[in-house]
């Protein structure tokens, strides 16, 4: 029988600690995901989930604790908090485009910053079913939801950071969301995840829980 | 062209198309510098062929650009942290190419402004000017100042919840060595007098304020 070996870790989380003022709100959380697994934060509501992503998306700085994240490939070296913040996707509520600006126009500014081709968001927006043409600020709930995804894909990132990622989504928009989702765990994509309104579809590759006390 | 060039570039593009769709700070800026022309104009009248015009009118005019500046460019930084585009920024751009990024926005901000105000300026007051090169590099030396001032001062007030009143008392301390001298430079311009001292020393201002910003900004801007 031929030796398997296991996938690299992507992201290796220990210990890590957050207080607001005199509110402890995440007290030594520690877990690790491997490209094209997907790892399930839970928890109740105001147990820190969401601080949690943000701490380890490079958007909150922990107090203490270590967030090891690297490449999927031996000997990478571990990225600081300014690199993990360019390279993750993120896809939460608190996280909004450009009103001013079309969809597209949107992708193709992120795109530039992200030294990405910019044809990429056209091909996203058109999997999304997303007009182009139509400005952020016209956009319905739901739509804005389906383009913080085009948004969080665009630059193919290898580590994705979902908070309540199907929000406002209908039943045809999840769909399509999930099979995108799919496609990019197939190729490698490791997910972290706070699963409100997660329900994990068979194929995918689950982790161990992160369980937060509330 | 460098990728932090690309990114810096796209970011004031991005600013720029934006503000040609909400027109706030161009509304704000020419508004509130109307105003103030307008209201100078019918005090003072054509104080310019006075003996005290020369002293009083170039700080008249610093005023002008000053508050009209401070009406709309710390809106750069405020917006994408109300309206939440800030973390999508944060997430896809390096610091440095967000900050001179907004700068050059800013900046392109502030001379539109002063190629609006001052011609208007010195014709309703009647203001001749001597040495109209040194004037110009007032204008341009001084509205650069201004603007990374501002710059710098919007990222730490954007991350406030007390913005307007916090730019008020931030901008005190960092904006009146820059008012001083751009005033002494630009009577030494009315009055056809040289002004190569206060010139490097406004230039030395306008160096530090923009490298400390550059250099303060990533711990602004970043956790």
């Amino acid at each position: 029988m031929p030796a398997t070996t296991a996938p690299l870790p992507v992201l290796h989380f220990r210990d890590v600690r957050r207080r607001f003022g005199r509110l402890s709100v995440l007290r030594g959380v520690s877990g690790r995901v491997a490209s094209g697994e997907v790892l399930l934060v839970t928890g109740p509501n105001g147990s820190g989930k969401s601080t949690l992503l943000r701490c380890l998306a490079g958007l909150l700085a922990p107090d203490d604790g270590d967030i090891d994240y690297r490449e999927a490939m031996p000997d990478a070296a571990p990225l600081s908090a300014a690199e993990r913040r360019l390279r993750v996707g993120y896809v939460a509520p608190d996280l909004a485009l450009y009103e001013e600006l079309t969809a597209a126009e949107n992708l193709l500014f992120f795109a530039r910053l992200r030294g990405v081709p910019v044809e990429l968001g056209a091909i996203l927006l058109d999997r999304l079913s997303l007009p182009p043409d139509r400005a952020v600020g016209a956009l319905s709930s739901g739509m804005r939801q389906k383009l913080r995804w085009a948004w969080a894909l665009l630059h193919r990132p290898r580590l994705l950071l979902l908070d309540e990622p199907f929000q406002n989504l209908d039943g045809a928009g999840e769909a399509v969301v999930r099979e995108l989702l799919e496609e990019h765990l197939a190729d490698g994509l490791a997910v972290l995840a706070q699963p409100v309104d997660v329900e994990p579809s068979a194929s995918w590759k689950v982790a161990e829980h992160v369980e937060l006390a509330g | 062209m460098s990728s932090w060039l690309a990114e810096a570039s796209a970011i004031f593009a991005k600013d720029w198309r934006a503000e040609a769709r909400n027109l706030y700070a161009l509304n704000t800026l020419g508004l509130f510098a109307v105003t103030t022309l307008v209201l100078v104009s019918v005090g003072l009248g054509p104080m310019g062929v006075t003996a005290a015009g020369a002293q009083v009118l170039p700080f008249l005019l610093w005023i002008v650009l000053l508050f009209a500046t401070s009406a709309g460019l710390p809106r750069a930084f405020v917006q994408e942290e109300e309206t939440h585009t800030a973390t999508a920024l944060r997430l896809a751009a390096r610091p440095s190419a967000v900050f001179w990024g907004k700068l050059a926005f800013s900046l392109s901000l502030t001379w539109a402004l002063e190629a609006l105000v001052a011609p208007l300026f010195l014709a309703m007051v009647q203001l001749s000017v001597k040495s109209p090169g040194l004037f110009v590099v007032g204008l341009v030396a001084g509205g650069f100042g201004l603007a990374a001032a501002s710059t710098v001062i919007a990222a730490i007030i954007a991350q406030t919840r007390a913005g307007s009143t916090l730019f008020a008392v931030l901008s005190f301390p960092i904006l009146i060595p820059l008012l001083l001298l751009v005033v002494e430079l630009t009577r030494n311009a009315v009055d056809g007098a040289t002004a190569d001292v206060v010139l490097r020393q406004l230039l030395l201002y306008d160096g530090s304020v923009a490298v400390a910003g550059a250099m303060l900004f990533p711990a602004i801007w970043n956790p």
